[in-house]
């Protein structure tokens, strides 16, 4: 009973706020409302027991990828306005298309729950006895090794990517150099000398 | 499905916070609007010296610089991310686990030095 | 009681969201961006419902996956939208065709 309310809460949430997210004016205001949308699908995938996912999904998706999403849209002086044009006529074109695709999309999840579908039979048993994360890892690091480290150069290149497209050598600045900061010594810097009178000061 | 009661110190502890922020928010307006006066106008409602226009446009620009270090910080998230279940299981996973995540560990290290080399991280 | 069904109606029509949001903001890239996020969202959320009814791992450790390259994806695409804005002033899909050549 509770799971049904709080799987229909989640549900209703997180499709409302896809649809805002959208639908926004205010390009600030579609990133907040993929958060939320976020949010709300981390929930889902608790209720079914997915909860390293879900909190995976709080931690990277809302903490860093939105967090990218919303430093882009301050960063760029836009005029949201002007590419708006044209909305409800694409939107209505879409709208055609969207519920097309979802109606088969719906109609081929009942033609499996109806058992048209063979599926092959499990590779890796969810076990009873262990956390989900636990178990997560218990796979990941065996059987899905290579697939693992070819998740690392992903995340390798998409480094070194971004660093390349978006990094540029300011030329005319003096950045702070501290370890020839640091390295300065007094002898290096301060000069005592016994000063006679009526002699200029040596600079 | 999973039970759902293992959630209720969790959801316990969002209600209270939920409410504590809430007094904190509304209790000093709450007395404030019952002891003073309560008499605005569009001098009084307008920002003293220094202070920010309170209702303005949501964006406000910033720095490319940024951008660079929010790149870095997704993908040193998700080399966290994928810290977690290895550490959980890392009896099972046995030798191969843990060298494979050493040379995960490598990778991004390598990533970080070029970083570094290419001067990203530098603010001058 | 909440069946895998009703899942897959969620995720479906979170993922046609994601297309309709393309179609509507054609010409504002950084929607299609986040329309793009939502696609991959509803295909998180496929897999770790089909892993949960099945009792199969495997999907939650796709699930994974599919969030490192999404990250990726959000990362690379971003900055090229940067560098393309630094360019030209403007983010206009209409424009973008001028890259050829």
């Amino acid at each position: 009973m509770i799971q049904a309310l709080a799987f229909y809460l989640f549900a209703a949430l997180v499709i409302g706020s896809g649809l805002l997210t959208i639908t926004a004016r205010n390009p600030v205001h579609s990133v907040l409302w993929l958060i939320l949308a976020f949010f709300n699908a981390a929930g889902l995938m608790l209720l079914v027991g997915a909860e390293f996912i879900a909190m995976l999904l709080v931690i990277v998706y809302v903490g860093a990828v939105a967090v990218l999403f919303l430093f882009v849209v301050m960063m760029l002086d836009i005029d949201f306005a002007e590419l708006r044009a044209g909305f409800a006529r694409y939107a209505l074109f879409g709208l055609a298309i969207a519920i097309v695709l979802v109606s088969e999309m719906i109609i081929a999840a009942g033609a499996w729950s109806a058992g048209s579908l063979e599926l092959a039979q499990r590779i890796a048993p969810t076990p009873n006895d262990m956390p989900n994360i636990q178990a997560v890892g218990g796979l990941l690091y065996t059987r899905y090794l290579y697939l693992f480290e070819a998740a690392g150069f992903v995340l390798l290149v998409a480094m070194i990517g971004a660093i390349v497209l978006t990094h540029r050598a300011r030329s005319g600045v003096r950045p702070q150099n501290i370890s020839e900061q640091v390295k300065r010594r007094p002898q290096d810097a301060v000069r005592n000398i016994n000063q006679p009178s009526g002699q200029g000061v040596e600079l | 499905m999973v039970d759902l009661s293992q959630y209720l110190p969790i959801l316990l502890f969002l209600g209270v916070a939920l409410v504590l922020s809430s007094i904190f928010v509304f209790a000093p307006m709450a007395v404030a609007r019952l002891t003073g006066a309560h008499k605005p106008d569009a001098e009084k409602l307008s920002e003293y010296e220094c202070g920010f226009p309170a209702f303005e446009d949501s964006r406000s620009q910033f720095d490319v610089r940024f951008y660079l270090v929010a790149i870095l910080f997704i993908i040193f998230d998700l080399e966290a991310a994928f810290l977690f279940p290895w550490a959980v299981s890392l009896k099972e996973i046995g030798w191969a686990g843990w060298g494979a995540m050493m040379i995960f560990l490598a990778e991004l290290g390598l990533g970080l030095v070029y970083a570094w080399k290419k001067g990203a991280l530098e603010w001058e | 009681m909440i069946g895998i069904q009703h899942y897959l109606v969620v995720s479906a029509i979170l993922f046609v969201m994601g297309v309709l949001g393309i179609f509507a903001n054609r010409k504002n890239v950084i929607i299609i961006l986040m329309a793009i996020e939502l696609i991959l969202l509803a295909v998180n959320l496929n897999l770790v419902a089909f892993s949960a009814y099945l009792g199969d791992l495997v999907g939650q450790v796709f699930a994974m996956f599919v969030l490192t390259v999404a990250a990726g994806e959000a990362a690379i695409g971003l900055a090229i939208l940067v560098i393309y804005f630094r360019g030209r002033g403007t983010i206009a899909t209409d424009d973008i065709n001028r890259m050829k050549g």
